[in-house]
C-alpha cells in the first residue's frame, strides 16, 4: 500500500509541478500578500506621519483672536481663498457675544457646523473639536487661577496608566491581518492543482484509466491529497520568508509596535499549519470532485473557501465568541496570533482544533474515495 | 479468458446492455463489433469495472471483476478510449508509471518500459512530453502502458482510430504478437477491414445484445454473404454508423 502511494504521489508531484501556470498562480499570491499589505501600511502611516494643514471657515474671527491663534497653532487656519484645495466643509461661527461673555466668565458660544454623516469630514471634525476642547480647558483653568482656586480641584481622579504592553503586543489589527493573509496561503497556493488533479483528471479521461487499475480510489485521493498539500505548504514557506524580508520595513513605530517574524515563529506557524493544509487540500478535491466539471468546481472551490476565509477574519477582527475560539482555523490563527505577541499558546484550544481538523481532512478523503467509487462522479454524468 | 455473462446496463433512460452473453479466449484474438451507439464501450467499461451491470456479471480469468476487483485486474491491460494520457508527462515516465500501479516494483518497470518502447519504436518520442502528440504516437503510447506489465488479457477500445496506415500496422503485428504469445486480446470497433484482418472470433453486437458471433468465416455463412461488412449489415439489418 505505501509503495502505490508512493508512486502515486510521485506522479502527481511531478505532473502538478510541470503545470507550472497553476503552480506560480497560487505562489503569485504567496509573494504579493505581504508586500501589499506593506505598501498599503506604508502608505498609511506617511499621512499619520504629517497630517495635512486644515483650513475651515470661521466667521466673525475677530471676536475670538485667541481661539483663532490657539487652532492656527494646531494647524487649522482660516481659509483665504474659498478654492483651496485644503478648505473642508466645516464652518466656526463666532458669535457676537462671544467676547463679552468670554471676559465675564460666562459659556461662549461657538457654533461648529459640518455635516457629520459624511464620513470623509469625521476626522477633521473630531479635530477641530479636539483643539477647542483644549483650549476650553486651558482658559477654565486660567480662570480658576485668577480666582486663587487651584484647578486641579476641577481633577477628582488622577488616572495613571501604566501600559504592560511590548512593541510586539500592541499591533493586534495588523497582525491580525498578517496572520490571515499567512492561513489563506494553505487554501489559495494549491488551488488550481487542487482542480486541475482532481476535475481536470476526470476531464482529460485519465482518471477513469485510473481506477481500472488494481488500486483503492483511497489510494488515489490521499495522495492528490498529499501532493496539494505539499504545495499548500511550499506555499506558506514562501509567504513567511517573503513576510519576514518585508515587515520589518514598515515603520511600525510610528504606532507603538513591531513586528517580528522569527525563525520560532515561523517552524511554530509550519507545525500547527500542516493539519490545515492537509483539511484544505482534502476539501477541495471533495468538492471539485463533487462538481461536473472544471469550470463548476472553480466556482464551487471559491464559494466553499468563504467558510475558512471567515473563520479567519472573526479572530482578525476578535469579535470571536468562545465556541468559535475552538473551532478549527480560527483556534490555530489565534493561536499564531498569541505566539507573535509573546503571550500564552491557548494550548486545549488548539489542540481541539487540530484534532477536528484532522478529523475533517479523513471525512473529506474518505468522502471523496467513496464518490470514486460511483460511475456517475467518474463520468460527470 | 474473459467471460461475459448475461449482462444488463441502463444509462438514464437507454438500455446499453441488454443480457449480453459472450467469451474472449486466450491465444486468440476477439473482436467486438457493432455500430455507433451499439454498447460497446459501456461492455468495456463494464468489464474493466469502471460501470457496475443491473445484472449478470463480467469475468477475467474466472474471476468476477464485481466481487473481487483488485485480483481480476491484476491480469488486465486497457487500452480505453479516449486514451486518458498524461500531457504533462512523457510516455516514459506514463507507462512506467502505470507499469507500478499493476503491481511491477520500479526497476522492473523501468526494464519493462524500456522493452515496450523499443517493441514499439517509439524511442523518438519516449522523453517528448505527450502535449502535442499526433494521434498514432497517442495511440502508441496508450498501446504500451496497455501490455507493459505482460498481462494475460489485454482489452482495446477502438484502438484503430483515426490511425494512419503505419501506425495501424504496428498496432496490428503487436496484436498478433500478443495472440501467438497466449494473450486473450478482445477489442472493440467498427472498422471493418481491422476486424476481418485481425479477428479470430467475432462478436456483433447492437442495441446492447449479441446479434451474431463465430468466425469471419462462420459469420459470412450464417448470413449466405461473401464479406464480412455484407454479412454485418445483413445481421444488423441496417448500414448504420459503419466506417471504411
Amino acid at each position: 500500500m505505501i509503495n502505490i502511494l508512493k508512486v502515486l504521489f510521485k506522479k502527481e508531484v511531478m505532473d502538478a509541478s510541470r503545470d507550472k501556470r497553476s503552480v506560480m498562480a497560487g505562489l503569485y499570491y504567496a509573494i504579493g500578500a505581504p508586500i501589499g499589505i506593506c505598501l498599503l501600511m506604508s502608505v498609511l502611516l506617511q499621512q499619520f506621519a504629517s497630517p495635512d494643514a486644515l483650513k475651515i471657515t470661521i466667521e466673525n474671527p475677530s471676536n475670538a483672536p485667541g481661539l483663532v491663534a490657539h487652532l492656527a497653532s494646531s494647524d487649522i487656519k482660516i481659509a483665504d481663498d474659498k478654492n483651496d484645495p485644503l478648505l473642508k466643509p466645516i464652518t466656526l461661527s463666532i458669535s457676537d457675544d462671544y467676547k463679552q461673555n468670554l471676559s465675564e466668565g460666562r459659556p461662549a458660544t461657538v457654533t461648529l457646523i459640518a455635516d457629520k454623516s459624511d464620513d470623509k469630514l469625521a476626522k477633521h471634525i473630531n479635530r477641530v473639536e479636539k483643539a477647542m476642547a483644549v483650549y476650553s480647558s486651558e482658559i477654565a483653568s486660567l480662570r480658576l487661577v485668577s480666582r486663587g482656586i487651584d484647578p486641579n480641584l476641577m481633577r477628582a481622579l488622577a488616572i495613571e496608566v501604566n501600559d504592560q504592553a511590548t512593541p510586539d503586543s500592541k499591533g493586534g489589527m495588523i497582525l491580525g491581518l498578517a496572520t490571515f493573509t499567512i492561513i489563506l496561503t494553505l487554501f489559495y497556493a494549491a488551488m488550481s492543482l487542487a482542480i486541475d488533479t482532481s476535475a481536470g483528471e476526470r476531464e482529460r479521461n485519465s482518471l477513469s484509466l485510473l481506477l481500472s487499475h488494481p488500486l483503492s480510489s483511497l489510494h488515489i485521493v490521499l495522495a492528490k491529497v498529499g501532493a496539494i498539500t505539499a504545495f499548500s505548504m511550499l506555499g506558506l514557506v514562501i509567504i513567511l520568508i517573503v513576510s519576514k524580508v518585508v515587515y520589518p520595513m514598515v515603520a511600525w513605530e510610528q504606532l507603538g509596535f513591531s513586528i517580528t517574524i522569527t525563525p520560532e515563529f515561523m517552524l511554530f506557524c509550519i507545525a500547527i499549519c500542516f493539519p490545515i493544509a492537509l483539511m484544505s487540500s482534502s476539501l477541495q478535491v471533495f468538492v471539485s470532485f463533487m462538481a461536473k466539471s472544471f469550470k463548476e468546481a472553480q466556482s464551487y472551490v471559491t464559494m466553499v473557501l468563504f467558510i475558512p476565509m471567515a473563520l479567519s477574519m472573526i479572530t482578525t477582527y476578535d469579535i470571536a465568541t468562545d465556541v468559535v475560539q475552538w473551532l478549527p482555523i480560527a483556534a490555530q490563527q489565534f493561536a499564531l496570533m498569541e505566539f507573535i505577541k509573546g503571550n500564552p499558546i491557548p494550548v486545549p484550544q488548539l489542540l481541539l482544533s487540530t484534532l477536528i481538523t484532522l478529523v475533517l481532512c479523513a471525512l473529506f478523503s474518505f468522502l471523496s474515495a467513496r464518490m470514486l467509487k460511483s460511475e456517475k462522479v467518474v463520468f460527470g454524468l | 479468458m474473459i467471460n461475459v455473462s448475461n449482462l444488463s446496463k441502463k444509462i438514464g433512460d437507454v438500455n446499453a446492455l441488454n443480457g449480453l452473453s459472450f467469451s474472449a479466449e486466450n491465444g486468440k484474438i476477439t473482436g467486438l463489433l457493432g455500430p455507433n451507439g451499439a454498447g460497446k464501450t459501456t461492455c468495456l467499461r463494464t468489464v474493466f469495472g469502471l460501470l457496475k451491470a443491473d445484472s449478470g456479471f463480467a469475468e477475467i480469468d474466472g474471476i468476477d471483476v464485481a466481487k473481487q476487483p483488485m485480483q481480476a485486474k491484476q491480469n488486465l491491460g486497457l487500452f480505453p478510449d479516449p486514451c486518458g494520457l498524461y500531457e504533462r508527462l512523457t510516455p516514459r515516465e506514463y507507462i512506467s508509471f502505470f507499469a507500478q500501479l499493476s503491481g511491477l516494483s520500479a526497476s522492473q518497470a523501468k526494464e519493462a518500459t524500456t522493452q515496450v518502447i523499443d517493441k514499439l519504436s517509439m524511442n523518438d518520442i519516449a522523453d517528448r512530453r505527450c502535449q502535442g502528440f499526433s494521434q498514432g504516437q497517442r495511440m502508441k503510447t496508450a498501446l504500451a502502458q496497455a501490455v507493459v506489465h505482460n498481462p494475460t488479457n489485454v482489452i482495446l477500445d477502438e484502438p484503430t482510430r483515426g490511425l494512419d496506415v503505419m501506425s495501424t500496422r504496428i498496432l496490428r503485428e503487436l496484436l498478433l504478437l500478443l495472440k501467438a504469445q497466449g494473450h486473450c486480446v478482445l477489442f472493440s470497433s467498427h472498422v471493418m477491414q481491422e476486424v476481418a484482418a485481425l479477428c479470430d472470433h467475432v462478436v456483433i453486437m447492437a442495441n446492447g445484445q449479441v446479434i451474431a458471433q463465430g468466425s469471419i468465416a462462420q459469420l459470412c455463412e450464417q448470413a449466405g454473404k461473401d464479406t464480412l461488412e455484407e454479412a454485418f449489415i445483413a445481421l444488423i439489418g441496417s448500414d448504420e454508423g459503419i466506417a471504411a
